[in-house]
């Protein structure tokens, strides 16, 4: 079994594109007084969790990377790294990753990791590098085991893991608008990935793909950008806070009140950590369906239409 | 890539972009009218009706009387949030109040007012605590 395989760290090599790249957008913006919007201190704030990111790796990425050269040592199956091996794995990777965004959206312990990459009201490359510090105790480094115990090095799927991240910083965009029909119809693209961001009752958990737009619609989560109906960026409560600190520790600060407060069973408590956010156990709370619910009371003639089906 | 190598061009790099923003003028404020807070109240509590707003002088926050209850709007950087005033207080301050939030996401907010708005300010919290 080959213990002994290098991929180059993608990530760290992109950070030099990223920065220009977000020049260049920010550039045609003001430029041509369209095709998005950017803020000081919003854009700052975005900056700030993808460096946190970047440091987290460095210094939690042990964890994960010790996790999956256990199993390597335990499977018995190694697939080597030909084209063909790493092409299957970055397909499957990213099925992998379909699923790890998904419950990033519908188990509140993931989502108080994720929730920081849908915190700003903007909409532009750097809202792409807003990440998580907090990834590693999600313990979402599980869906990956099936790829590594199938026989995919731990190296490769993270390379792998590493293009699939790259591939997603160009979607974060407005200065995009649809493009050719088969790629909308086959890759996760701007206009489908806005839709993700979207804190209109449409648009609420919809769209988690990574790269191949496919998954959302094999599974039934896939919504398409309205033409009538302009997508709103951000939280569904909106944080009234550029601190990087806060935004990235604020979801596990609202579980530990949540979990600890008095009077309340243990199920309950359970269900606050692992429930779709806006669970709450005296039903003060609006989860996705409350919220789509609520619009469609107010604007029953959407009912029927896509994100409302 | 080296670390140090690394950590220059992320250091350079948020600088520079954030130099950038602020000589191109995006880190101007976004300034409230009454239409703007009420719309600003109704997006984060869409099932909501405002039945007054109040903004402050300098356009960077509004007391909103709603349905449910008093609240707050105010803007962050170009865009807007919202909370309820319930188990809000105030300290006063120099040239207004500040706003303490039990939030954690939105904790304080420093209000510049002139002394009849810090009147209403505080004569409404303390209605509402």
């Amino acid at each position: 079994m080959t213990d002994q395989i290098a991929f180059p760290d993608v990530v760290q090599l992109a950070v030099p594109l990223f920065i220009a790249a977000i020049l260049a957008e920010l550039a045609w913006i003001v430029l041509r007084k369209r095709g998005g919007r950017y803020e000081t201190r919003d854009a700052l704030t975005s900056l700030i969790m993808g460096a946190g990111n970047v440091a987290s790796g460095i210094l939690l990425g042990f964890i994960a990377y010790g996790f999956f050269m256990l199993l390597w040592q335990i499977t018995p199956l190694d697939l080597g790294t030909s084209l063909p091996v790493i092409l299957l794995c970055f397909v499957l990777d990213d099925l992998r990753y379909y699923w790890v965004h998904r419950f990033g959206h519908r188990i509140r312990w993931v989502w108080a990791s994720h929730v920081n990459h849908h915190s700003s009201q903007h909409y532009n490359l750097t809202t792409a590098l807003r990440q998580t510090w907090t990834g590693t105790f999600t313990f979402m480094m599980l869906v990956r085991a099936p790829l590594i115990l199938a026989g995919f090095h731990p190296a490769l799927v993270l390379f792998c893991g590493g293009l699939n991240l790259i591939y997603q910083f160009w979607i974060h965009t407005e200065a995009i608008g649809r493009l050719p029909r088969w790629v909308e119809a086959v890759m996760n693209t701007p206009s489908h990935h806005r839709v993700h961001h979207g804190r209109n009752a449409r648009y609420l958990d919809a769209n988690y793909a990574g790269v191949f737009i496919v998954w959302d619609k094999l599974f039934g989560t896939f919504v398409p950008e309205q033409e009538s109906e302009k997508v709103d960026y951000g939280l569904v409560r909106n944080l009234g806070t550029f601190n990087p600190l806060r935004v990235a520790f604020h979801e596990w600060v609202g579980i530990f009140r949540d979990v600890t407060q008095p009077g309340i069973t243990w199920r309950d408590r359970w269900m606050y950590m692992v429930a779709p956010p806006g669970w709450s156990h005296d039903g003060s709370r609006a989860d996705t369906a409350r919220i789509k619910a609520d619009h469609l009371a107010r604007h029953p003639e959407d009912r029927g239409t896509p994100g409302f089906s | 890539m080296p670390l140090p190598v690394l950590l220059a061009l992320v250091v350079l790099g948020i600088g520079g972009i954030a130099v950038a923003l602020h000589l191109l003028g995006l880190s101007a404020p976004r300034r409230l009218d009454e239409a703007g807070a009420r719309a600003a109240w109704l997006r984060e509590f869409p099932g909501d009706t405002v039945t007054a707003a109040t903004v402050c002088a300098d356009g960077s926050a509004a007391l909103i009387a709603a349905h449910s209850g008093p609240g707050v709007v105010w803007t962050m950087g170009a865009d807007t949030t919202a909370r309820p005033l319930h188990g809000a207080r105030s300290t006063a301050q120099g040239n207004g109040l500040t706003l303490h939030l039990p939030d954690f996401t939105a904790p304080r907010l420093q209000l510049r007012l002139t002394p009849q708005e810090a009147d209403l300010w505080t004569r409404t919290l303390k209605d509402t605590a």
